[in-house]
């Protein structure tokens, strides 16, 4: 019994430090349970369209899972080192490293008995909470039950099984490094002052030069999306060098400067900052890093699901559309009379309808020049050129344009063409008139490329253009009908199952009807919040142990220093002044630093967005301007929290 | 004229200790005292309360004749660092400053410009054998190198006075000999250096000894014309009369 009870006892003393750590380990243990039991759940399994939610959800678990692990053997190695100490004098009064070795045992199995059981229960109790509020998110009405899934216990208990035991020989691992005499004086040899990297230093402001600059300067949306990973990781490389060997450049630069730095209120800033930075630059960078993520992470997800009417508002000019691919007259009217017929066989009318014929190519504009080129869209450039009829033109805006064989209108992206003539593809035309906007825009994906629309005289036009291009898979001429239904809801309904279901059995042909891609988008959108909230406050609470250990840490490394200052002639006032600056800045930079990465991202994030139809930038300004207040907020709490702790420990 | 007076003193430590009374005694101005007592005699409060750290719950303690009670807490900082000098046992430098910097300390905090500071720095490190010192760090230097670093320190304001808590405590009988003679060097050249210590060696280089015993003031010698030697034997006596609990 002897080992129990003494692990029982290092736990109890060093609780300032332990509690905090089974706290977390808790949280994690539940938040992975809970993501992985509703992966496994039979109900939303079977809901309609969840497998996107369930791969994301899968591969949200995961992450936790990694980040978990990881987590959790960074805190344990800080919680070791702290320690160093204790175990030299274990050491010192008589016990073997066998003992220890008992001891920490006991104390890991103590650790991770106590935080598995807890999360576990935890988990079962709490992930019915979340299963909810999950299913409100994705505006789930069927009520599913929240089971206890056997197979995620079992996958939650072999995880954290693991990731303790590996703790428990990385801590065997220390203990057997060093001998008594170094563990007694453990952190009290004196530290060198850090040397200037310069090389690092320009690597991190070459890289964070070019990720800023891509992130500012891409244009075209297709492109961002791969340009954005390469300007994160970029980014995090820069963030890593300059916190390491920037922080430290710029401090010596300060400190060569003799009538700046021999000043009262820089003096000790100045030269303390030096070392904390040494030791403190990696956590620093992480807690950037990770703070950077949990707020793109959120704004997106909650900019994506309150934009949700925009999304489906672009994506549906009108409650119901029917498309038909490489359109024959015959395919045509079989899809007409198909709606016709259900809407009737429902008592339902159309109320209102549009239709178009148009040609979609892709290619690039130079001058008055468009090129088609072979179909792949290529990164930047990219223009989508979307051909159609006078017909259509004048159905559609109501209109009673003319033109002769060989004109246009023509409608481009802004700010390029000029001129009476345009070629596109070898084809020249005369362009009747410039169009500053046109109807169809609100009909296509306007946002991913910029368009140019063209309005040739007649199908045979357009068809010549197309027998160039679309038979040779550079493009593709689809029929589209856009209509509002007038009718009992119910009625509605049935007839667009009936329609989808009949509209099917042709080639070629494709029907969504708005009632139906809320369900679906609100399945995603509403699936991906929950993970982003999820998955935030994760990372979140990382951020707020890591910053809480930072706080413990420093502030017994600082006593000794700020003693020896009172002593010589500081006073209290200017000894405060100074941790306080000292603290402010350690804290608030990764905070800082995160929030510019994110307002630099941010259009970036409004272009990846405008990909998924989300085109509503004050929205999305606000949802991320809302993120970055909340969690500042909490930020805030946590600094108040653990300075007072911090302070207590100086004085 | 520096000159202290000090009665009833109590020390607070969970319970309430009466740690000196009827402490009464003056140092000139260009003097070198030591005090010398046994561990809980009262010698750390008595310095703590020479140093402004402690205030006694009565008498006072006057320098030049002001009043140290008189100073604010605002003040005292200032006053500390205008007017003392300190040396420890355990050296008190940073180990994130060098050298140097750690000698400008209390001047930086005084809000001295660099190019005057250099200028102090210059002769004093040149007299303490630290000029080839400055641009290193505390952890690269030997215990009694540090100590000579901590003097410049306290030399650097041209206080009043020096105050020296167990100067040689951390050093070996070897260096703590050079550290004394630098004080006595230091003394001839007219700093007023008071020194707390139970170094029968270290006493027998100051030109004054007070012993203190039970919260008062038992006895003093003065140098007059002894060499250290005779002053060593003269103190050693002392303190076996004081050990063997004689009366005075």
């Amino acid at each position: 019994m002897f080992y129990p009870k003494l692990a029982v006892t290092n736990i109890r003393k060093n609780r300032k430090s332990y509690f905090p750590y089974i706290l977390t380990c808790i949280l994690t243990i539940m938040m992975f349970y809970t993501m992985d039991a509703i992966c496994k759940n039979k109900g939303v399994y079977e809901m309609r369209g969840s497998d996107a939610m369930i791969a994301v959800l899968n591969m949200a678990s995961w992450i936790t899972g990694i980040f978990a692990a990881i987590f959790l053997f960074y805190t344990n190695s800080f919680l070791i080192k702290q320690r160093k100490k204790e175990f030299g004098v274990y050491q010192v009064l008589g016990m073997d490293k066998r003992n220890l070795m008992k001891m920490l045992l006991c104390e890991t199995f103590l650790t991770a008995v106590v935080s598995i059981g807890i999360g576990l229960v935890l988990g079962i109790l709490l992930g019915k909470l979340f299963f909810l509020i999950l299913l409100k998110m994705i505006r789930f009405a069927t009520p599913l039950s929240f089971a206890i899934e056997g197979e995620s216990i079992v996958r939650t208990l072999i995880l954290f099984g693991a990731v303790f035991a590996v703790t428990f020989c990385f801590n065997l691992l220390q203990l057997r490094k060093v001998d008594p005499v170094d563990l007694l004086h453990g952190g009290n040899v004196g530290e060198r002052e850090p040397k200037t990297k310069w090389l690092l230093t320009s690597i991190g402001t070459a890289t964070i030069a070019v990720g800023y600059g891509i992130a500012l300067l891409t244009e075209s949306p297709l492109a961002s999306l791969e340009n954005f990973f390469f300007a994160v990781i970029l980014v995090i490389i820069g963030t890593y060098a300059l916190f390491t060997a920037g922080s430290i450049a710029f401090l010596k630069l300060l400190k060569r400067n003799k009538n700046y730095y021999y000043k009262s209120n820089h003096f000790a800033t100045v030269s303390g900052m030096l070392y904390r930075m040494k030791q403190n630059a990696a956590g620093l960078a992480n807690i950037c890093i990770m703070s950077t993520i949990v707020l793109v992470l959120i704004s997106v997800t909650v900019s994506l699901y309150a934009g949700m009417q925009d999304i489906l508002g672009l994506r549906f000019p009108m409650e119901y559309h029917v498309a038909v691919y490489d359109p024959d007259q015959e395919r045509v009217s079989q899809m007409q009379q198909i709606v016709e017929e259900e809407l009737e066989r429902e008592q339902a009318q159309v109320e209102e309808k549009e239709e178009l014929v148009s040609l979609y190519l892709v290619g690039t504009v130079s001058g008055n020049t468009v090129s088609v080129s072979d179909g792949m869209m290529n990164l930047g450039g990219t223009h989508s050129i979307v051909v159609t009829t006078l017909d259509c033109y004048n159905f559609m805006e109501d209109k009673n344009e003319t033109l002769a064989e060989g004109e246009i209108l023509l409608c481009p992206a802004k700010g390029e063409m000029q001129g009476n003539t345009v070629t596109i593809g070898d084809s020249n035309f005369h362009v009747k008139k410039y169009l500053d906007s046109i109807k169809m825009e609100t009909y296509e994906d306007s946002a991913v490329t910029p368009n140019v629309y063209v309005v040739v005289s007649d199908q045979n036009e357009l068809y010549k253009i197309a027998d160039k291009y679309a038979f040779n898979g550079q493009g593709s001429i689809v029929y589209h009908q856009y209509f509002n239904p007038k009718g009992e809801k119910d009625a509605c309904t049935a007839a667009m199952n009936a329609i989808y279901e009949r509209g099917a059995e042709i080639d070629g042909t494709y029907f969504e009807w708005r009632e139906n891609s809320e369900e679906e988008f609100y399945q995603l959108y509403g699936g991906f919040l929950f993970i982003g909230v999820f998955v935030g406050f994760l990372f979140l609470m990382g951020t707020i142990l890591i910053i809480y250990y930072k706080q413990i840490s420093e502030g017994l490394d600082d006593r000794a220093c700020f003693q020896i200052m009172s002593k010589v002639g500081m006073s209290r006032k200017e000894v405060k002044k100074t941790i306080h600056s000292q603290v402010l800045t350690v804290f608030f930079l990764p905070l800082g630093v995160a929030v510019v990465h994110v307002a630099v991202a941010f259009k970036v994030l409004t272009k990846l967005m405008a990909m998924l139809n989300l085109t509503n930038v004050p929205l999305e300004a606000a949802c991320t301007v809302g993120t970055v207040a909340v969690f500042s907020i909490f930020y805030v709490i946590v600094f108040l929290l653990t300075s007072k702790e911090y302070y207590r420990i100086v004085k | 004229m520096e000159r202290y007076n000090k009665r009833n003193t109590t020390r607070y430590g969970g319970q309430q200790v009466q740690a000196l009374s009827d402490v009464t005694f003056s140092v000139e101005p260009k003097e070198y005292v030591a005090i010398m007592g046994e561990s809980g005699s009262g010698k750390t409060t008595l310095l703590n309360i020479l140093a402004a750290l402690d205030k006694p719950t009565s008498g006072k303690v006057c320098l030049k004749g002001r009043d140290l009670g008189d100073i604010k807490d605002k003040e005292m900082a200032a006053f500390r660092r205008q007017n003392l000098g300190f040396v420890f046992q355990d050296f008190n430098l940073l180990d994130t400053f060098s050298l140097e910097d750690n000698i400008y300390l209390p001047l930086v905090l005084a809000g001295k410009k660099y190019a005057e500071m250099n200028s102090r720095l210059q002769p004093i490190a040149e007299q303490l054998g630290i000029t080839h010192l400055l641009k290193k760090y505390p952890y690269e230097v030997s215990g009694g190198q540090k100590q000579r670093v901590a003097v410049a320190r306290a030399l650097i304001t041209k206080p009043q006075m020096i105050l020296a808590d167990e100067p040689t405590g951390a050093l070996d009988s070897r260096t703590a000999d050079d550290l004394m003679e630098l004080f006595t060097d230091i003394n001839r050249n007219g700093q007023t250096i008071l020194m707390v210590t139970h170094s029968v060696r270290a006493a027998s280089s100051a030109n004054r000894v007070l012993f203190i015993k039970d919260g008062e003031v038992f006895h003093q010698i003065y140098r007059g014309n002894l060499s250290n030697e005779e002053m060593y034997q003269k103190i050693a006596d002392v303190l076996t009369v004081l050990t063997t609990g004689g009366d005075h």
